[in-house]
């Protein structure tokens, strides 16, 4: 405030007064000095002022300058507003969980990461938890669209508890509660390879890295249904199977997506 | 966790290291690109990729300053650099908004309506002006408004002075202002266009 202090002299109710310096150097040439009015800050000091210290609080000069200039008491108070809207506007957003996976897939080609993420060990129960962590809240973020297509499985699967049971050629019956969520994927996955076929080619570091996660979903997706198939009873690994195509759902999504928004 | 804990076993390749500092930081990054490119796939590029640069870098952090510092620096790059690519309508980051020449202070249009933008601004037409923002603005804008990042750490970020990031914002807020004066001005021209219309029809 050095170039808006001493500059004036403020009168009593501190808005504005005569310039002491103005004064001095007036009374030592002229014998009767006319009082020159000044303002205790001008608009441009007001405006520097409020580029170095923000419009809230003002010092107490530019307060004073504000109180008496109606445009310098506009612009502080719509400076003010913008402040105030912009601290409502969220800081942080959540991105969609399909980033991390292919970022992370990108780190392990890359060998930045060196310890697999997902291992398959032998033992059933850590095989279980070792699994189900990193899908947990992947499962809340995919719900949407991996529910929608688990939904349709299992409710064919309650349709064929009430049907009369009807002779099965042998292996082919773990196949039933995930026939038609695997057809729905299949049919997504054409159409969404269709759409790449009718746009140009894309060669993004992201659109490869789509590539590769769906191929290691795809990869993941016939390693469960190898389990289910040895063990068409086992609770657990049908539940990996249906964990297995949510990922494959949300992945094809937002390839879809993607495709929609980019080309 | 810690976060130094995290970068210490990010940097010797620990998945589940890296897996914790994604997440300790891609909200705000998200958020930061989001408001950049206003484009979700955009955003999602760009992250990935300033991830990714951190990612790989990451041996060579000495902690000289902090990380999400440094994260921010490598979004900001990432994001300016797309923008210079895509030749979207970028402004110099010198550019100036004059102020009025007769005395200095804010300018103001004559014949312009008094527009008092304290009841009219509101979120939905605050970010549609934050779109129209020249890039160099417009981070600085949504780092120190709406991130709440203080001059010394934009500055930081951005490789600038604490004075030039100051004149960065106030440029951008002058700039916002008259960009929210146009758009009540474009709604008061509306709304005056549609009650001419609608008289037309009622004689």
């Amino acid at each position: 405030m050095g170039a808006i202090e001493g500059l004036c002299e403020p009168l009593h109710d501190g808005t504005s007064g005569i310039c002491a310096k103005t004064i001095r150097e007036e009374r030592g040439r002229r014998p009767a000095p006319a009082p020159v009015e000044c303002q205790v800050m001008e608009c441009k000091e007001l405006e520097l002022v409020v580029e170095q210290e923000g419009p809230a609080p003002l010092p107490e000069e530019a307060r004073a300058h504000v109180a008496t200039c109606v445009r310098c008491r506009e612009f502080v108070a719509d400076f003010v507003a913008i402040v105030s809207v912009a601290r409502e506007l969220p800081a942080e957003l959540e991105p969609p969980a399909s980033v991390w996976i292919c970022l992370q897939s990108q780190l392990e080609i890359e060998g930045i990461i060196k310890t697999p993420v997902v291992a398959f060990p032998a033992h059933h129960s850590s095989w279980w938890h070792e699994f189900i962590s990193p899908f947990r809240s992947r499962a809340l973020a995919t719900a949407t669209v991996g529910l929608l297509i688990i939904g349709a499985g299992v409710l064919q699967q309650l349709q064929q508890t009430h049907e009369p049971p009807s002779p099965l050629p042998p292996g082919q019956g773990w196949q039933i509660p995930f026939k038609q969520t695997a057809k729905v994927l299949n049919d997504q996955e054409v159409d969404m390879r269709n759409m790449q076929l009718a746009s140009t080619a894309s060669t993004s570091p992201v659109d490869d890295s789509y590539r590769q996660s769906l191929q290691q979903v795809d990869d993941f997706i016939a390693d469960c249904e190898r389990r289910v198939k040895a063990a068409p009873e086992d609770d657990l690994a049908r539940e990996y199977l249906s964990n297995a195509y949510q990922q494959k759902a949300e992945l094809l999504s937002a390839m879809m997506d993607r495709e929609g928004s980019v080309h | 966790m810690t976060e130094a804990e995290a970068i210490r076993l990010a940097q010797a390749g620990d998945a589940a290291a890296f897996e914790f500092l994604y997440h300790l930081h891609s909200r705000r990054v998200y958020a930061l690109c989001l408001r950049m490119v206003n484009n979700p796939s955009d955003a999602e590029d760009l992250m990935q990729e300033a991830f990714l640069q951190l990612f790989r870098k990451i041996g060579t952090f000495r902690g000289e300053s902090a990380f999400s510092t440094w994260l921010h620096r490598m979004t900001v790059n990432v994001v300016l650099m797309r923008l210079r690519k895509k030749s979207l309508p970028v402004a110099s980051l010198e550019e100036t908004t004059d102020p009025d020449e007769e005395t200095g202070g804010p300018r103001k249009d004559i014949g312009a309506p008094d527009l008092r933008l304290s009841g009219a601004v509101d979120r939905v037409n605050l970010e549609r002006s934050v779109e129209k923002l020249p890039p160099g603005y417009r981070t600085v804008f949504v780092l120190h408004d709406v991130q709440g990042y203080e001059h010394n750490e934009i500055a930081g970020i951005m490789g600038c002075s604490v004075g030039n990031s100051k004149s960065q914002l106030h440029k951008a807020r002058t700039r916002l202002r008259d960009l929210l004066q146009e758009e009540v001005r474009q709604q008061a021209r509306q709304e005056r266009h549609a009650a001419k219309t609608q008289t037309g029809h009622d004689d």
